[in-house]
């Protein structure tokens, strides 16, 4: 534990890509603005895999990461539906979840947004359509922005996100 | 255990009969069951986990179940329409289901004096994947935990049928996007054998190297995130930094930073071992350091030691694979083969199996990953392989991904797939994940489920 901390304190702070932190700083000041002006600083999202790979999921974690950090910007991802702003989805709609998805579409207050993110909900990505998938996301829900990918990485997610703040004026 | 592990259990339809096959670790058993009686006799009695591929078989291909205690629908949810059965060749995949007013699923029951139940599910608090969890419990204690899964069902194995193999490859890459690369180096393999080609040595290396990779990004983000729900969040920032050098990595070497359509394409002409091979040095060190500080963190190791055991007879009895078992003792590794031998690979084991067991299990895999890659990392030049035609008939293939072993077979016809079955790891050690539970209380669940890091797409399919 010691020799961590003396680690620890060795190294400092590291940055380890410094072009690519000044476009990350210049992102998360837009972010940080977008959110402060529409949401009062605080910007709820409920993800929701109606069908998904994973790996939208796992790009998502990313995001809390110590290299995009978003919840230092006002970004947090909640745990209940009543609590969100946005539901960002992801993943074929399945016809197992679909009434799922309805239902915390449905929980979520008003004014919501809903967010698409990656190929998958359109039906862009490689899936076809079978028996067990409901066709694209939109003919269920008012889909207000898409975030295309497959996955968006991190960064394209950021980057959705403020395109999705700038839609709101 | 009357006989060997169970792999699989899955059916073929013929013009007059069902095949089914069930695949052992060292045999495989036929049964042809007439169309008119498919009557399916249940290993459920030896082996638990042979209940979820015969409730499948149920209702893919209505298979009528013999012997067993459970024949619930499985797959079909409350609102799947009565008498469909989506894998038989008389169904069209691509038909719509008309969803029927709901039929409630009988949970399992426990009774007595003061248990009570606790639903959790299908759309979980934070970032995961949907499934549903039924609690059955005496206060805070848990008595017991049903799985109930397939809310992700995409069709799958429908969705490939009738497919040229070669063009499966966007949809196989995609099931379960953390273990692309294991599904894709199953899948090669289940290509070179129908077209009788031979894999040049390079390139096993390069895909043996691409597959370590994936297996480091996994545990890396598994070593974060199981301490973050013991609420050690520090270590989430310190391992989710390391998980995420690795994906980048995984990105410059293959362009993707899953590796999706990495195995199908050469080795790229701008790879470069020596940088990887620089970033191997770094992270070992890192990894050091982590290592040294985490195993020190007593208040941690009081949350791990002892929660959520598996016995090494709960997992022989329930055929586990992957992490789960290795960490109850089970040295059960598809690496275990002359030519990873040679590379220096050994089966890494533990023995106590609880949180502690899988999390040291990850831990030691990651470091022996990153000398796997040592050894594998080499100058390659493009080898600009080409398949043959594709011949009819049956392939199978293993892989051993992060979350275990993983098993695929395709029936090839008139170059066409005529099925697709594939076995991911969690399909099977879903359905053990409730034998760690007894004893524990319902909060320690989250850090469980987490040790074993199940994924939710390949199950579902
Ligand atoms: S968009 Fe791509 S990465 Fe995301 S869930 Fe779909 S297949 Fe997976």
């Amino acid at each position: 534990m010691v020799r961590f901390w003396e680690q620890r304190a060795k190294r400092g702070i590291v940055t380890e890509h410094p072009e690519w932190e000044e476009e990350m700083a210049a992102l998360r000041k837009g972010l940080k603005k977008g959110i402060h002006k529409h949401f009062a600083g605080s910007l709820a999202i409920r993800m929701v895999d109606s069908g998904s790979c994973n790996a939208c999921e796992a790009e998502c974690n990313a995001l809390s990461n110590p290299y995009y950090a978003l919840e230092r910007l006002g970004i947090h991802f909640v745990a209940s539906p009543r609590h969100a702003d946005v539901m960002l989805l992801s993943g074929v709609m399945t016809f197992n979840m679909l009434p799922h998805v309805l239902d915390a579409w449905e929980q979520i207050p008003e004014p919501k947004w809903c967010i698409t993110l990656g190929d998958c909900p359109l039906l862009e990505a490689p899936f076809t359509q079978t028996y067990a998938i409901e066709g694209p996301a939109d003919t269920h829900l008012p889909i207000h922005h898409h975030i295309p990918g497959c996955p968006p990485t991190p960064e394209e997610i950021i980057r959705g996100l403020l395109e999705f703040l700038k839609t709101l004026g | 255990m009357t006989s060997s592990r169970l792999i699989a259990r899955y059916t073929i339809e013929h013009a007059d009969h069902f095949e089914v096959i069930t695949r052992y670790a060292d045999t495989a058993e036929t049964l042809h069951l007439p169309k008119e009686a498919p009557i399916l006799p249940s290993l459920a009695a030896e082996h638990p986990a042979a209940i979820w591929f015969e409730r499948k078989m149920q209702d893919d291909f209505s298979l009528r179940l013999e012997g067993t205690w459970d024949t619930r629908p499985l797959v079909q949810q409350e609102h799947f329409p009565h008498n469909t059965h989506p894998l038989l060749t008389s169904f069209d995949a691509t038909q719509s289901l008309t969803p029927i007013s709901a039929h409630p699923y009988p949970y399992e029951t426990v009774d007595g004096d003061g248990v009570f139940e606790v639903p959790v599910g299908p759309i979980h608090a934070g970032i995961i994947e949907p499934g549903h969890f039924q609690f059955f419990q005496a206060g805070e204690r848990i008595l017991h935990l049903e799985v109930r899964h397939f809310y992700k069902h995409r069709g799958i194995e429908k969705m490939l049928e009738g497919t040229d193999p070669l063009h499966a490859w966007p949809i196989v890459e995609r099931i379960s996007g953390t273990e692309s690369l294991a599904y894709q180096i199953a899948w090669r393999d289940i290509l070179l054998q129908a077209t009788r080609t031979e894999l040049p040595e390079s390139l096993r290396r390069y895909h043996a190297l691409l597959l370590e990779m994936e297996r480091i990004v996994h545990h890396l983000t598994d070593l974060g995130f199981i301490p973050n729900d013991a609420g050690f969040g520090a270590a989430l920032a310190i391992a989710s930094r390391l998980a995420e050098d690795a994906r980048r990595q995984l990105k410059t070497l293959t362009g993707h930073r899953f590796g999706f359509g990495a195995v199908r394409q050469d080795i790229p002409a701008a790879y470069d071992p020596q940088q990887l091979l620089a970033w191997v040095k770094q992270l070992e060190q890192e990894l050091q350091t982590f290592s040294d500080w985490i195993l020190d963190v007593p208040s941690l190791w009081d949350r791990f030691d002892t929660t959520g055991i598996l016995s090494r007879d709960d997992a022989l009895t329930y055929d586990a694979i992957g992490v789960v078992a290795r960490a109850s003792g089970l040295p059960l590794d598809r690496r275990d083969t002359p030519w990873y031998r040679e590379l220096g690979w050994e089966c890494i084991t533990e023995t106590s199996g609880d949180v502690a067991a899988r999390f040291l299990v990850r831990l030691r895999e990651v470091a022996q990953s990153l000398t796997l890659i040592r050894h594998l990392a080499e100058d390659a030049a493009p080898v600009n392989t080409r398949l043959g035609t594709i011949e009819d008939g049956r392939y199978e293939a293993f892989a051993e991904s992060p979350l275990g072993e993983l098993y695929l077979t395709a029936d090839l016809k008139g170059g066409r797939i005529k099925r697709f079955f594939v076995r991911d790891p969690s399909f099977v050690n879903w359905q053990v994940l409730h034998r760690m539970m007894p004893g524990n209380i319902i909060a320690d669940f989250p850090l469980i489920n987490k040790s074993c890091d199940l994924s939710y797409a390949g199950n579902d399919l």
